[in-house]
């Protein structure tokens, strides 16, 4: 990692320990600004706590986690169930944060998104996707240098799994915020990333890394083309053989 | 229509029950002014209700109603304030906890001595009867829902880099509030419960409903006794309406347990 390399955050060295027993690491990567990295691995090898170290929201047992320029909302996290607060109305959930200055962004988002018309209703009155769309807009809103995703859509049937797939990038086109997207799904990550990490079974490390190839090019034909089929087979193979 | 027929069902029930019973015992209406200890059937309560009768029993009303009143929202203030404090720090818990199961425990008429000195043998007592019967439940349920808030709720308010206070008020009590109400609930009951225990205990000041109902008791009218009985039963039905109004107000309208 040469040290010129700017990074949103440099997760340098770190493993994590519960109860004296190793559940994840040692490991070490970087995000860079605008760069989509997914994290693919089994269940169980730690992919939350290692969310949750990247943000700092969890203090590793060793190494660090290491942010550019950390202030309040410069790291947006998407959490594996939406998280929403059931007592405030969708547009209330999604200017929670955020400063009068950053009231036309998250008009934007709300519009862009589809649930300005739904800016009045209460989240339990969202279906699942509409409610990981809030989320992704709430944790956008303040627009961070860092975004990170903890299997998002994992909840979501593949039509409304696909249609955020694409909204996701089309904001990540306006932001250009670097993220950090931890997912079961190979297709997700290689459609998504820039760059793939792939994890082994637990205590959870980085075994290998791929490189996505298919920057600008990430429409539906991408999905069922054979270079996309054949990336994901080659990382199946790789978890299958670390799991 | 749902809604009314089943409590009306249980109350043709109670009445008929209530009927079968006066009239099983061996009861002696005969002297008409309701003035025998017995059991008297519904239509003859109000037998031997005159008007000093009443004015008793609507200013023992006034002075229960208000002592509920009071007490109640006094235990409320103070078992959300217990219940955010033993939320805030492990140690105030474990500290307090033993000692709020203790007070809930204690016989009343332990305390009398203590109540009669600190806050007088009048109003102030019933008052303390009644917050030292009520406020548990909220205590314990303020803690409870605040201790329930997910690990992803308080990740967000970390990440915003919130205050305690921002976290206090706008996370953790609006999230706890469906629990909070759940508490309310039962401590209402248990205000009006309070409000007329504490009449038994301490006879100074104007006579509440509790103290009423052991004069009428004494003086063997059952008619005014049963009235003034069924006047406390109303305000705890009262307490129980308004906290159900103000729940399907405030926590209905956006909660899907
Ligand atoms: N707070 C915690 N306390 C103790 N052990 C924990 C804690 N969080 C996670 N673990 C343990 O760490 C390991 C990793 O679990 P974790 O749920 O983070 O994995 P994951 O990769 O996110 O899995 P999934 O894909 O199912 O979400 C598991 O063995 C789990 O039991
Ligand atoms: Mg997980």
């Amino acid at each position: 990692m040469a040290i010129t390399t700017r990074t949103v955050v440099h997760v340098d060295g770190i493993s994590h320990t519960f109860g004296g027993a190793l559940a994840l690491g040692p490991l070490t990567f970087a995000v860079h600004p605008s760069e989509i990295v997914a994290v693919v691995g089994p269940s169980g090898c730690g992919k939350t706590p290692l969310v949750r170290i990247s943000a700092g929201l969890l203090e590793p047992t060793s190494g660090a986690a290491i942010h550019s320029d950390r202030r309040p909302g410069s790291v947006g996290y998407v959490f594996q169930e939406p998280a929403l607060l059931a007592w405030r109305r969708v547009a209330d959930n999604a200017r929670l944060f955020v400063t009068r200055r950053d009231e036309p962004i998250v008009e934007r988002l709300l519009r862009v998104s589809g649930l300005a018309d739904h800016a009045a209703k209460w989240p339990h009155q969202l279906s699942g996707g509409m409610k990981m769309r809030l989320a992704l807009v709430r944790s956008l809103a303040a627009s961070p240098d860092l975004l990170l995703m903890d299997e998002p859509f994992g909840a979501l049937d593949q039509i409304t799994r696909h249609r955020l797939h694409d909204e996701l990038l089309s904001l990540h086109v306006d932001q250009r915020f670097g993220a950090v997207l931890v997912t079961h799904a190979i297709d997700e990550a290689v459609y998504l990333a820039d760059r793939i990490l792939v994890m082994s079974g637990a205590p959870g490390r980085i075994v290998e890394e791929f490189a996505v190839p298919f920057a600008g090019r990430r429409t539906n034909e991408l999905r069922y083309s054979p270079p996309f089929a054949e990336l994901c087979g080659t990382i199946a193979a790789s978890l299958g053989r670390h799991a | 229509m749902k809604r009314i027929v089943p409590p009306m069902v249980v109350l043709t029930v109670i009445l008929g029950g209530w009927y079968a019973l006066a009239y099983s015992l061996d009861n002696n209406f005969a002297s008409g002014d309701g003035s025998a200890l017995i059991v008297p059937p519904p239509h003859r309560l109000f037998v031997g209700l005159n008007d000093p009768t009443l004015d008793r029993i609507v200013s023992a009303t006034w002075i229960s109603l208000s002592a509920a009143l009071v007490g109640f929202a006094i235990a409320t203030l103070v078992g959300i304030v217990l219940g955010v404090a033993m939320a805030f720090s492990r140690a105030i818990e474990s500290a307090l906890w033993p000692w709020l199961i203790a007070v809930q425990v204690t016989p009343i008429i332990v305390l009398t001595p203590i109540i009669i000195r600190v806050v007088g043998g009048t109003f102030g007592a019933r008052v303390m009867v009644t917050v030292l019967i009520a406020f548990f439940p909220v205590a314990a349920n303020t803690l409870f829902g605040i201790r329930s808030v997910s690990t992803p709720l308080h990740d967000l308010f970390t990440l915003a880099g919130a205050t305690r206070l921002t976290r206090l008020v706008r996370l953790q009590l609006p999230a706890a509030s469906p629990t909070i109400f759940a508490g309310l609930r039962i401590a209402s009951g248990l205000a009006v419960i309070g409000a007329i225990v504490g009449d038994f205990f301490f006879t100074r000041g104007t006579p509440g409903l509790g103290r009423l109902i052991t004069f009428f008791f004494q003086d063997t009218r059952s008619g005014p006794m049963f009235v003034t009985a069924l006047v406390a039963s109303v305000i705890g039905l009262a307490f129980f309406l308004v906290i159900a109004g103000l729940r399907r107000l405030l926590i209905s309208p956006w909660h899907r347990p």
